[in-house]
């Protein structure tokens, strides 16, 4: 776990004055990042920077020393800083995560030089640097009707919902529309017409949600022909989701809940 | 600017958090047109962040709670600064909001019988927090967000059109409000994307920007905290009071440094989590102030009894309202009590086993095993003040949030008054929802009355508001020049080190000084790059310039109170001085500096008085405000 240790002083030279000290303990890496300026540039282009990081460093905090103290145009977003929000989501290392989770105590090589790869996540247009249009990601969230369908209760008193049935979908509501498990799946990335896994768990958290009166239809949606059949089961969004959501179990959940309907 | 961008609504919110979404859906229910503004995607707004849960008296836990109770605990957490009109509708209207939240589909944590479960937090006397774990911000905001999609769907069914009733421009950055004759008559903005200007216009604007936490270097805040709505509202004449209260909350986490400030939620103390010195005492007993004495346990034994049994025995001070734990904590670091990385410890691991902390707290086990690699179920976490929250804000009418400018509105943490000098946990998603709904009430009620005859916007301010945004990009001599994101960490360095939480009349002078002079560096303000499109370093040069007008009106108010109440601590005065309390200090611009005015607080209804006894009034009024209680009635 331990990152390797390098005699700083000789590595800096490339650093800018202003930059703040280099703290003890760091060592010195390359961060790659994937970029693209559409007002200058004419198609996607690789660009390095050296610099110091911590283990204790997230991959959030060496953009922001980038941004900060090299390259003021590197554009990204973020917000919340600690995974809740849910706006950082980019592919480190080829695989999808928020920069603001990743610790660089995991990311250290284990021999010689470490290089991290830094790429806007796939499977949407990119707009500039790590930033992508979110707008399809969303048009599919909305399509699912994700908000609570139900007659009969006045909105002066909770209804009445079991701790079981209450437990039923905890799980898909901790999604944070970061668009991680989207975007690393196989089939959202060659065709982007399909739902894609986040849009089918945030109907899981309606479907199963004892209160809800709308499951048949979410169902009839989701059972077209962009909906849930084409999921090839690749696990891809499970591990990529930052919340720990059982996402292609939630998918599964919905397959199932189609195939055994009684109508 | 005849070829710029326009739109006409009848109401503009900015913001998209609990308190800008509730006034938007509010504002709509009204037939209004209405437009959300907000500078980051949908969905991502600051209120995700809040972790505890919603105060409001629904008494499902313990069925001797009632709005009085809540209004009490409210007023003692402000020490009585609070507005006692936005406490009592705050109070009032806190579980009828919570209920609505149901109903639109909010996910709760529920007691054995179904109903909505509540949580024990500081300063409340009995469970009051409605909660899903501890996320329930995020629940809050994505059951907003819902609504408003199901919103757009049944206007899409009626009328064709999604955006027929209800349009949010995401990652928009509002610069300056447009007014007519003294009154608001809409705004100016830009598309992050594109950068290119917008003006929309609108008889009534809802501010529901949050707050300004990222003025300060440790900090829970978002990255959007950067203030804009209090410094639009200061532009467009508004008066802010109670700037100089600002809420550190106790506990954020301290090590490693890339993660310091990042909030560690008070649930871990509500659910049975105690603080320790670097010996392992329990150190909270030595600090219960005299007003509190009644309330709070002085030994650890009755402290653990009141957990099974909170009739017969006193709270753990562990749950003292923030102000007082967080002044707590930085003496005990202060007196070389505190742990190696400067904090002090919290530990639940000894207090509940681990399958109760996983279940209670899973975002806490989450975030301290990712970023701190400590198991908050067998390990203890360090903890130290950060700045969390501001008291102070846009001055409103308790019963319409509107401001004192004609068309202006304010709801939620840019608002002020509600809290007083500190805010209880809590009590911050009740207001967004009490408050926002007010908000977008009160425009409708404000636009009925002006009966059509709607405030034009002058091509010249559109121009000017557009030139003033532009200013970076023209500053291309390369002497001088100064860097945006230097600039801000200087700022957040002078606001942390020297009008943090503990104050000094001579630190606040010289903080003031070193503000004058990052202002002037501030006019040199220079983008990285020539083009517009998501320009980080130019909306950090805008967001800069409503950081420090701000840091300026916290430290002027701050430098003027002599006293020490809630979340503003005086060293050079240390104790609480009832005439003060009588007192708000306003912030206005006068010639673009700061003035600082004082203000005689509304004085407090009998009956609500009368809701406290003579003594623990006497503690807070001077004598002559407590006449009206001392005649029975």
């Amino acid at each position: 776990m331990t990152a390797p240790t390098t005699n700083a002083s000789t590595e800096t030279a490339d650093l800018p004055s202003d930059a703040p000290p280099i703290p003890e303990g760091s060592t010195m890496v390359t961060v790659k990042i994937e970029r693209y300026n559409p007002e200058v540039d004419d198609d996607l282009h690789w660009e390095s920077y050296r610099i110091p990081a911590l283990p204790s460093d997230r991959v959030l905090n060496l953009l922001h020393y980038i941004k900060w103290y090299i390259d003021g145009t590197l554009t990204f977003r973020r917000s919340c800083a600690h995974g809740v929000c849910g706006s950082d989501a980019m592919r480190i290392n080829g695989v999808n995560r928020l920069a603001c989770k990743v610790l660089m105590k995991d990311m250290f090589a284990k021999k010689g030089e470490t290089t991290i790869t830094v790429e806007p996540i796939k499977g949407l247009p990119v707009e500039k640097d790590l930033l992508v249009n979110m707008e399809p990601f969303f048009e599919a969230y909305k399509a699912i009707k994700p908000y609570l369908v139900a007659t009969g209760n006045d909105p002066t008193r909770e209804r009445i919902q079991s701790v079981a049935e209450r437990e039923r979908f905890d799980d898909t509501t901790k999604c944070i529309l970061c668009a991680a498990c989207t975007t690393s799946c196989p089939v959202y990335w060659s065709e982007g017409s399909y739902f894609g896994p986040a849009a089918i768990v945030n109907a899981h958290r309606f479907i199963f949600d004892s209160r809800d009166e709308a499951a048949e239809e979410r169902l009839d949606i989701l059972n077209d022909i962009d909906g849930v059949w084409r999921c090839r089961t690749t696990f891809n969004c499970t591990d990529a989701c930052p919340r720990g959501i059982q996402v292609t179990k939630a998918i599964q959940e919905v397959k199932r809940a189609l195939m055994f309907r009684r109508r | 600017m005849a070829d710029i961008e326009s739109h006409d609504y009848d109401v503009i919110v900015i913001g998209a958090g609990g308190a800008g979404l509730r006034a938007a859906i509010e504002a709509r229910s009204h037939g209004l047109r209405t437009a959300v503004l907000c500078k980051s995607l949908f969905g991502k707004a600051h209120t995700v962040m809040a972790e505890g849960g919603i105060a409001a008296a629904m008494g499902n836990v313990n069925s001797g709670d009632n709005w009085q109770v809540h209004f009490r605990d409210t007023m003692r957490g402000g020490k009585f600064l609070n507005n006692w009109r936005m406490a009592e509708l705050h109070a009032t209207e806190a579980p009828q909001r919570v209920w609505e939240l149901e109903t639109y589909g909010a996910l709760f944590d529920r007691t054995a019988d179904g109903r909505i479960s509540q949580r024990n937090f500081g300063g409340h006397e009995y469970p009051r927090l409605a909660h899903v774990g501890d996320r329930t911000g995020l629940e809050l905001i994505r059951t907003l967000q819902q609504k408003v999609v199901s919103l757009q769907q049944a206007d899409h069914a009626e009328h064709g059109d999604y955006e027929a009733g209800l349009r949010v421009f995401a990652e928009f950055t509002v610069t300056d409000l447009l007014l007519d004759g003294g009154r608001v008559a809409g705004t100016v903005g830009y598309w992050r994307e594109s950068g290119r200007f917008v003006r929309l216009r609108a008889p009534a604007v809802v501010l529901a920007t949050g707050g300004i936490g990222k003025s300060f270097k440790v900090t829970s805040n978002s990255w959007e905290y950067t203030g804009d709505g209090h410094a639009l509202a200061l532009r467009a004449g508004a008066r802010l009071i109670n700037m100089e209260f600002v809420q550190f909350h106790p506990t954020g986490m301290v090590w490693p440094p890339s993660v310091k400030g990042i909030l560690v939620t008070e649930s871990v103390r509500g659910d049975g989590g105690v603080l320790r010195d670097a010996a392992g005492r329990r150190f909270m007993f030595d600090y219960i102030p005299e007003v509190f004495k009644d309330s709070y346990a002085d030994t650890p034994d009755e402290a653990d009894r009141w957990y099974s049994d909170p009739d017969n025995n006193r709270r753990p001070p562990e749950l003292l309202p923030r102000d007082e734990v967080a002044r707590a904590i930085n003496n005990e670091v202060k007196e070389g009590r505190g742990t190696p990385h400067g904090g002090v410890y919290l530990d639940v691991a000894s207090r509940l086993s681990a399958e109760e902390i996983m279940r209670r707290l899973p975002s806490m086990h989450h975030q301290f095993k990712e970023l701190a690699d400590v198991d908050i179920t067998s390990e203890r976490m360090e903890v130290g003040p950060t700045c969390h929250y501001v008291m102070g804000g846009v001055e409103v009418d308790p019963d319409t949030a509107a401001s004192s400018v004609p068309g202006l509105f304010a709801a939620g943490e840019v608002a002020g008054g509600m809290h007083g000098s500190n805010r209880l946990g809590g009590n911050s998603l009740s207001d967004l929802l009490v408050f926002g709904r007010r908000a977008g009430a009160g425009a409708a009620e404000y636009i009925a009355a002006l009966g059509g005859e709607h405030p034009e916007v002058s091509e010249a301010a559109v121009t000017d508001a557009v030139n003033s945004a532009l200013a970076p990009f023209e500053v291309t001599d390369t002497r001088g020049q100064e860097n945006p994101y230097s600039l801000h960490a200087e700022l957040q360095q002078v606001m942390n080190r020297l009008v943090g939480i503990i104050r000094d009349g001579a630190e606040m002078c010289s903080a003031l000084e070193q503000l004058a002079e990052i202002r002037q560096r501030a006019a040199r303000l220079a983008v990285p790059e020539g083009n517009r499109q998501f320009n980080p370093g130019w909306h950090l040069a805008l967001d800069l310039r409503n950081m420090l007008a701000v840091s300026e009106c916290v430290a002027s108010a701050a430098l003027r109170r002599t006293e020490s109440r809630g979340g503003h601590t005086r060293d050079d005065h240390p104790s609480m001085n009832p005439k003060w309390r009588g007192t708000l200090l306003g912030c206005e611009l006068r010639d673009g500096s700061v003035e600082v005015t004082e203000h005689p607080q509304p004085p407090m209804r009998e009956d609500l008085m009368r809701l406290f006894s003579p003594e623990e009034l006497g503690k807070y009024f001077t004598e002559e405000e407590l006449a009206v209680v001392r005649t029975p009635s």
